[in-house]
């Protein structure tokens, strides 16, 4: 069982939180959608898409339900709930922060 | 607040919809398997290549379901309840074991939930009044007497004239005789009450109305209010008793009130009836009966403070309107004294509850270490089965946790066990509590005390399985592993701790002996000491004249004269007297500031006596020994010249070093000749209880002197008294045929009573006090016995060499001495701090006291060398043989 260290994981959360505030989606989407706005750069592996999705369900930020896709399909969406919406707030800024002060120290360690 | 509810619910369900989760995960995973594939074809896979490439893509299938069951987190609720299954099964396969360490557990937290329930119901329910806090008893005290009755004119004066009360009533005792009911006379417990007495403490009728002012007026007092209990056993719960008239000492009274079942008297000081459901009915207070004596108290009061107002406000209100009072009156050296009525009521119970509670709390913690010392043996014995659990990847954590789960499961089963035992404790123990306990009745086992246990249980398996779970979690692997399985051991700092515990369960249980051990001692102090009069051979009862049938003084003389010449004619009967009161029933008549002839009128402020009245045979009937003078010799005229007989203390205060005899008092305050009241005897003295640390100075009047309707009748008797009781009753009715008989009662009785308290205490600690040396024997067995199997192999190698069975059997008894003298020791040191607490459980014996203290020391030493005796007995009997052919 390979975890994703603590960045990535948090990363996972803040991305699948942001991509779901739109509207709700199946996991599928989720992770297509994440790769499409990405320019393929992000791979969401299904291995670790699944768990996180069920990690932020259980912790309340999204709540689950079936209902039936264009394609005719039974399949389980995810929606933000109240408080993941808040949490989402809460990662982004955190994201902010922790991409900016990466950017600085990449950038100091270039100039040398 | 939404989302952890959301959270809850979700939990739930997937802990209890397991089988749907997992359902639901298949099919997402499966959905997103087939959109996989679609997107595949689009790219232009064949089918069969396009699903092979989409399982590549998802990687294992178990992998990503065992994380997502991971996330759901669950398992830890999962994990509590296999651990709880092996827990149970372990248990089982020590059957022996698991229900050694279960009973003793359910007999300790037995004890404890039923004590506990004895202090819930007494010590921590709120009183069944409403807004009880401001509830409070007002008394009078002085430097003589430490809690006196309120006069009726200063309580109307109190009731008037304070600002701190919402209301305020005064109650007395008036007990009276109901006849015209069909049949026999019967004596009534009753108080006359002043208006809104009721109201006041927040006690609302069933049917009727409270006393209104308007019937303290003398001609409006022949009123009565019932108790559901009269109401339904003498008046066939007639619907319309309101308005009937029913006749009390022989006078008509109309009933106006009803109270509802259980109706509560709160306990008074003067005259006292027990708390509780206890009295039949009450009359009203005539407040004006006597406008200008300011000298006679007997009004028991109680008020209601007004909300926001505090005791100490409502005390120092009192105390100005006494200070006015003194002024308009002359008054004597009284001050107020209120005491909020919670601690009145349970003030006397509070020591000895609390001395219980610490004993079996004692007990308990004695029990834990015992199972402490139990589950460390057994630890030991499963130092491999750790072992190899640890070694197939437990953690310590999850090993830690499989043990004090096991532990918990032990102390649950010993609270449920324990449970049904103080079920039946707490009858036996409401059975056979003091007489006149406070709130007795309300006593049970309920919630709180369910809660109570439940909590002990768990705080106890905590505490008997942390150490030996942490201890044996930390096993060495490697060691145990390699050992085989034959002799797999304790290390040597398990089996010092399992000393250390002995040792300590040893200190605890000396504690508890030597606390019984003073107690016991105290009882045979009570039991031997001498009462100043003779129990034995005598039947008591009370009669009470009705006011309106004996009016005329001479009636009353002749009346008991009458009845006491006819009793002392029957045969079987040596004496029969009569008087105020008898011994250790808790008598409280006083006479304060009265004179002494020839003393300054400084002195005499500040006399004070017990008041009594009785007939010349009262002292012979129960053998209160005459030291000097005479006793009454029936003699006595009404009109004088006056005499009294005083107590041993009374002459040695008034008249130290003189000869009492031909002294004189008077309760005037500038006699006339006529006024004095001579001595012309000096009896023993008998003290007010049995434990009672000083003895009052008492006088008594003759009754021909002071004619009062209300006495006791004693009969001392040349055969069994009790043969006596019909004899008695007919002595009474031939002489008045309506008069009630009352409290027949052997004086074996009232002096047992007098001692229940102690005894009840007695009883309680000494049983805790032997459990524990039970306990604390069978770890010492347990300890000596484990080392002792350990060692065989050692001792077979001592006695090849030469060893003699005895000096192995002296090894191991000094080996559980030195435990035992330990433990011992520390024990007495502990005693020694808290056996002050014991306080006025105590008589006559020293809190430190040697002797008890040695007993105690001398009884651990012996237990023990018993408990060792058969280990040691097994170590003399080691094989040298088998040993050396093991090596």
């Amino acid at each position: 069982m390979s975890k994703p260290s603590d960045l990535i994981q948090g990363t996972l959360d803040l991305l699948i939180l942001n991509t779901i505030s739109l509207q709700p989606q199946h996991g599928w989407a989720i992770a297509k959608r994440i790769q499409q706005i990405s320019n393929e750069i992000l791979q969401v592996s299904q291995g670790a898409l699944y768990p996180a999705l069920h990690r932020l369900e259980q912790q309340g930020w999204i709540k689950a339900d079936w209902r039936v896709t264009e394609g005719g399909r039974d399949a389980k969406f995810y929606t933000l709930t109240r408080a993941g919406r808040i949490q989402l707030q809460r990662e982004r800024v955190q994201w902010e922060r922790l991409s900016s002060a990466v950017g600085l120290v990449i950038r100091m360690g270039a100039s040398v | 607040m939404k989302r952890l509810f959301d959270i809850f619910v979700l939990r739930l369900r997937t802990l209890f919809g397991r089988a749907r989760a997992e359902r639901e995960l298949d099919r997402e995973i499966s959905f997103h398997l087939d959109q996989q594939v679609q997107e595949n074809i689009a790219h232009g896979m064949s089918p069969d290549e396009a699903r092979a490439a989409a399982k590549r893509g998802l990687g294992g299938v178990t992998q990503i379901q065992e994380e997502c069951r991971d996330m759901r987190r669950t398992n830890h609720v999962e994990t509590i309840w296999s651990d709880l299954r092996y827990a149970v099964r372990n248990l089982r396969r020590t059957p022996g074991f698991t229900v050694i360490i279960v009973l003793t557990l359910a007999l300790s937290i037995g004890a404890n939930s039923a004590i506990f329930s004895v202090i819930q119901g007494v010590l921590l329910k709120p009183l069944p009044y409403p807004q009880p806090d401001r509830l409070a008893r007002i008394y009078f005290n002085s430097d003589t007497q430490p809690k006196f009755p309120l006069n009726p004119n200063d309580f109307r004066d109190f009731r008037e004239r304070n600002r701190t009360f919402e209301s305020m009533a005064a109650i007395t005792r008036h007990d009276l005789q109901l006849s015209g009911t069909g049949g026999e006379p019967m004596m009534l417990r009753g108080f006359s009450v002043t208006a809104g007495y009721f109201h006041m403490l927040g006690l609302s009728l069933a049917r009727g109305r409270d006393f209104s002012t308007d019937d303290e007026l003398p001609e409006r007092g022949r009123l009565a209010i019932l108790s559901d209990r009269l109401w339904r056993s003498r008046f066939a719960a007639d619907q319309n008793i309101l308005g009937r008239t029913i006749t009390l000492n022989t006078e008509t009274y109309t009933v106006v009130g009803v109270m509802p079942p259980g109706a509560q008297h709160p306990g008074n000081n003067f005259q006292a009836v027990a708390d509780g459901d206890t009295v039949d009915l009450w009359t009203p207070y005539s407040l004006y009966q006597m406008p200008n004596d300011r000298g006679s108290h007997f009004m028991d009061t109680i008020g209601r403070l007004k909300s926001g107002i505090t005791h100490e406000d409502a005390h120092a209100d009192l105390t100005a309107i006494l200070e006015q009072l003194k002024k308009e009156h002359t008054g004597k050296g009284w001050r107020v004294y209120t005491i909020p009525l919670y601690r009145e009521m349970v003030g006397r119970s509070q020591r000895m509850l609390l001395v219980l509670l610490g004993a079996v709390g004692l007990l308990l913690l004695i029990a834990c270490v015992n199972a402490a010392n139990l589950l460390l043996a057994r630890a030991s014995a499963r130092v491999r089965e750790i072992a190899v659990r640890s070694a197939l990847g437990a953690a310590r954590g999850r090993i830690i946790r499989q043990l004090l789960t096991e532990s918990l499961v032990i102390a649950l089963a010993g609270a449920a066990l324990g449970t049904l035992l103080a079920v039946a404790g707490v009858r036996v123990l409401v059975a056979f509590l003091p007489a006149g306990f406070p709130r007795a009745s309300e006593i049970r086992l309920d919630s709180t005390v369910f809660a109570f246990t439940l909590v002990v249980a768990i705080l106890t398996g905590l505490l008997f399985g942390l150490v030996p779970a942490l201890t044996a979690s930390r096993t060495d692997l490697q060691q145990s592993l390699r050992e085989s399985g034959r002799s797999a051991t304790g290390t040597g700092r398990q089996f010092q701790l399992r000393n250390f515990l002995v040792i300590g369960e040893t200190g605890l249980a000396s504690v508890l002996l030597i606390a019984a051990g003073l107690m016991l001692h105290s009882f045979v102090n009570l039991l031997r000491a001498d009462p100043g009069f003779q129990p034995q051979q005598v039947l008591t009862a009370s009669l009470s004249l009705p006011y309106q049938r004996y009016r005329e003084v001479p009636k009353r003389v002749q009346f008991y004269q009458q009845l006491i010449a006819n009793l002392e004619a029957l045969p079987g009967v040596q004496y029969a007297g009569a008087g105020t009161d008898l011994p250790w029933t808790g008598y409280d008549g006083n006479a304060d500031g009265f004179k002494v002839e020839g003393r300054s009128d400084a002195y005499n402020q500040k006399t004070s006596a017990r008041y009594h009245v009785a007939t010349a045979g009262y002292f012979r009937a129960l053998e209160i020994p005459l030291l000097n003078g005479r006793f009454f010799d029936g003699r006595e005229d009404a009109n004088g010249p006056f005499v009294i007989i005083v107590n041993e203390s009374m002459a040695n205060r008034y008249w130290p070093g003189e000869n009492a005899l031909g002294k004189r008092i008077s309760f005037r305050s500038s006699p006339q000749e006529k006024d004095w009241m001579q001595i012309v005897g000096v009896v023993r003295d008998v003290k007010d209880q049995p434990d009672s640390t000083t003895i009052r100075p008492a006088f008594w009047m003759p009754h021909a002197q002071q004619p009062e309707r209300n006495l006791f009748i004693a009969m001392r008797s040349s055969t069994d008294p009790v043969l006596l009781a019909n004899q008695f009753r007919l002595a009474v009715r031939e002489l008045d045929p309506e008069l009630a008989v009352a409290d027949l009662r052997l004086m074996n009785q009232i002096a047992g009573a007098a001692l229940s308290g102690q005894r009840f205490a007695l009883f309680l600690v000494g049983l805790f006090a032997l459990l524990a040396l039970a306990l604390a024997t069978f770890g010492m067995y347990g300890v000596i016995s484990y080392s002792v199997n350990q060692r065989m192999h050692e001792f077979g190698l001592r006695m090849a060499l030469g060893a003699r069975p005895s000096d192995l059997l002296r090894l191991i008894l000094s080996q559980g001495l030195t435990l035992s003298i330990a433990g011992a020791a520390i024990g007495l040191i502990c005693a020694a701090g808290l056996t002050r607490l014991l306080g006025a459980l105590l008589y006559g014996v020293k809190a430190t006291d040697p002797i008890t203290f040695a007993a105690v020391a001398l009884l651990a030493l012996a237990t023990t060398t018993i408990a060792c005796y058969l280990p040691a007995r097994r170590a003399a009997s080691a094989d040298p043989m088998h040993s050396l052919r093991s090596e």
